[in-house]
């Protein structure tokens, strides 16, 4: 690649497409009238206002066709992912706290469910965290063995975000409706990577995000069931059925949408071709690198995401060893890579601290070609040597 | 998040690796906290270091601190190496996140523990 100027441009390599994606250009074009042709508020009574309205109704049915809703209106746009498994788990929470205060949600969600989940506590709500095995799957069992007479909420991760496990989602609504307690998943991740159909899975609350999907960064869905009552989140408009007040974001509501209906419409041969691309960066690292092994499941995760322990160098030394190489990779969750507070997710699937601490994401999009993986690896190789050559851990060490 | 100074020893240390002829060994840290230090030094008759250098399992901030602390002993007396410290080790690396200060007191242990290694060996080698 060269610049205008002649020069020389470093090649980079974006491997952390599971933290968040590029805005695709089909979902670009979605969006770009909507910033300065259609631009009336969409609560509007005018026809400026019923053009942005319309935009917005089309973005919902759009959502409530990739995800087999029964109804548009159990679709509610909020600003992101994190908005929406707030939401979910307070507004359910308070929602049905005269029937019990109990909830139980994974040990391995993601730190917006931990988090709102912490705050609960505050307010008298009890929380059971659901243990998971080495490969990351929540134990059907435990869950039955931890519902009581007042547990209102159940909330588990369709996929995690760190190693990518897909969980039994059907078989969990399954056994939440069986005692009568709700279901909320965080699908975040699961958009474009697994097949969703709330109705089929029985789910009754579900959080979805725009930046995964190549959509824009900001938006995000909260779908609740016709029937299942939740707290208002912002008070101050009829925005959201009255549930989210707040002009809607035309724009990036329109890109999300778009998102979500593409990430549907080529989910088989994204993941296609996600597989090879995992399989061959997988079987290159390994013929290259020695003592290195995959985290999580090795079968029932999706394509995209690639959790790596690579013994002997420390996740953060190599991660800035490979920034510097032009290869972007993560640590873990973006929400939490910025402390050097350990995985909670690897930590679950019971990794030692060390493991944990010398474990990678790589995560691959729907354009990482092999000569990006090739250069990855390179630099990978280049990095890890580095680091082994100075490490305090030998392999006469190792366990 | 880590400054330019911080980098530049990070990606282009100068003592890592390990030290032939060592007489001091100085551990400290561990793997499941997410650094393990071993520094060498090389001392001769006269009581001064006359190499120094590193082997780390950690961040950036922890290699980075074990190169300078192998910087600021290097070419001293055991005695004037001793005297070195966590305040001297953070000025060297610039501004240092807070949560990873402490890296530069286990550089300053390391330093401790390789002198007292250096020490009790040469006890040892007396009472032969």
């Amino acid at each position: 690649m060269s610049c205008v100027k002649g020069c020389k441009m470093a090649k980079k390599v974006y491997l952390d497409y599971a933290s968040t994606t590029y805005v695709s250009s089909e979902v670009l074009n979605e969006m770009l009238p909507c910033f300065n042709a259609i631009y009336g508020n969409a609560n509007s009574l005018h026809s400026f206002g019923r053009e942005a309205s319309s935009i917005v109704d089309r973005a919902r049915d759009r959502i409530r066709n990739a995800i087999g809703a029964a109804k548009s209106n159990e679709i509610y746009f909020t600003s992101g992912g994190t908005e929406a498994n707030n939401w979910a788990l307070r507004g359910l929470a308070h929602a049905y706290s005269e029937k019990g205060k109990h909830i139980i949600v994974s040990s391995i969600e993601h730190k917006s469910v931990l988090d709102a989940c912490a705050c609960l506590e505050e307010e008298g709500f009890e929380v059971s965290y659901l243990s998971v095995d080495k490969n990351g799957l929540v134990n059907l069992g435990e869950l039955i063995h931890l519902i009581r007479k007042d547990t209102i909420l159940i909330s588990i991760m369709a996929v995690n975000n760190e190693i990518g496990t897909i969980q039994n989602v059907k078989a969990i609504a399954k056994i939440a409706h069986d005692y009568g307690v709700i279901f909320h998943t965080d699908a975040c991740q699961a958009v474009g990577a697994i097949k969703l159909n709330v109705q089929d899975m029985e789910i009754d609350a579900m959080s979805i995000s725009g930046h995964k999907v190549y959509g824009p960064k900001g938006v995000g869905a909260l779908y609740v069931k016709e029937g299942i009552r939740i707290e208002n989140l912002i008070y101050g408009g009829s925005q959201e059925r009255g549930k989210r007040g707040g002009t809607v974001n035309v724009a990036e509501v329109a890109g999300f949408g778009k998102a979500v209906e593409i990430a549907n419409r080529d989910i088989v041969i994204n993941q296609q071709k996600l597989r090879s691309v995992r399989e061959y960066f997988l079987n290159a690292v390994k013929e290259r690198i020695e003592y290195v092994e995959v985290n999580g499941h090795q079968m029932q995760k999706v394509n995209g995401i690639l959790n790596l322990f690579i013994e002997m160098v420390d996740k953060e030394s190599l991660l800035m060893l490979l920034d510097l190489e032009g290869v972007a990779v993560s640590a873990g969750s973006a929400c939490t890579s910025n402390s050097i507070e350990q995985s909670h997710v690897l930590k679950a699937i019971g990794c030692d601290d060390e493991r944990a601490n010398s474990s990678l994401r790589f995560s691959f999009g729907k354009n990482t070609t092999k000569q990006d993986l090739d250069f990855a690896v390179d630099a990978l190789v280049k990095s890890v040597e580095k680091l082994r050559s100075i490490s305090a851990l030998t392999k006469a060490g190792r366990r | 998040m880590f400054n330019e100074r911080i980098m530049q020893r990070f990606v282009n240390p100068k003592y890592a690796g390990g030290l032939r002829g060592a007489n001091g060994t100085g551990r400290c840290g561990n793997s499941e906290c997410g650094d393990l230090i071993k520094l060498y030094i090389s001392v001769n008759d006269d009581n001064v270091i006359t190499d120094a250098k590193f082997k780390a399992y950690g961040g950036v901030c922890t290699i980075v601190a074990c190169d300078v602390a192998c910087g600021l002993i290097e070419g001293r007396s055991l005695e004037a190496a001793l005297r070195t410290n966590y305040y001297q080790i953070l000025e060297e690396m610039g501004a240092v996140p807070e949560n990873r200060e402490y890296t530069a007191s286990l550089a300053e242990e390391a330093i401790k523990n390789a002198i007292e290694d250096y020490y009790k060996k040469k006890e040892k080698e007396l009472k032969r």
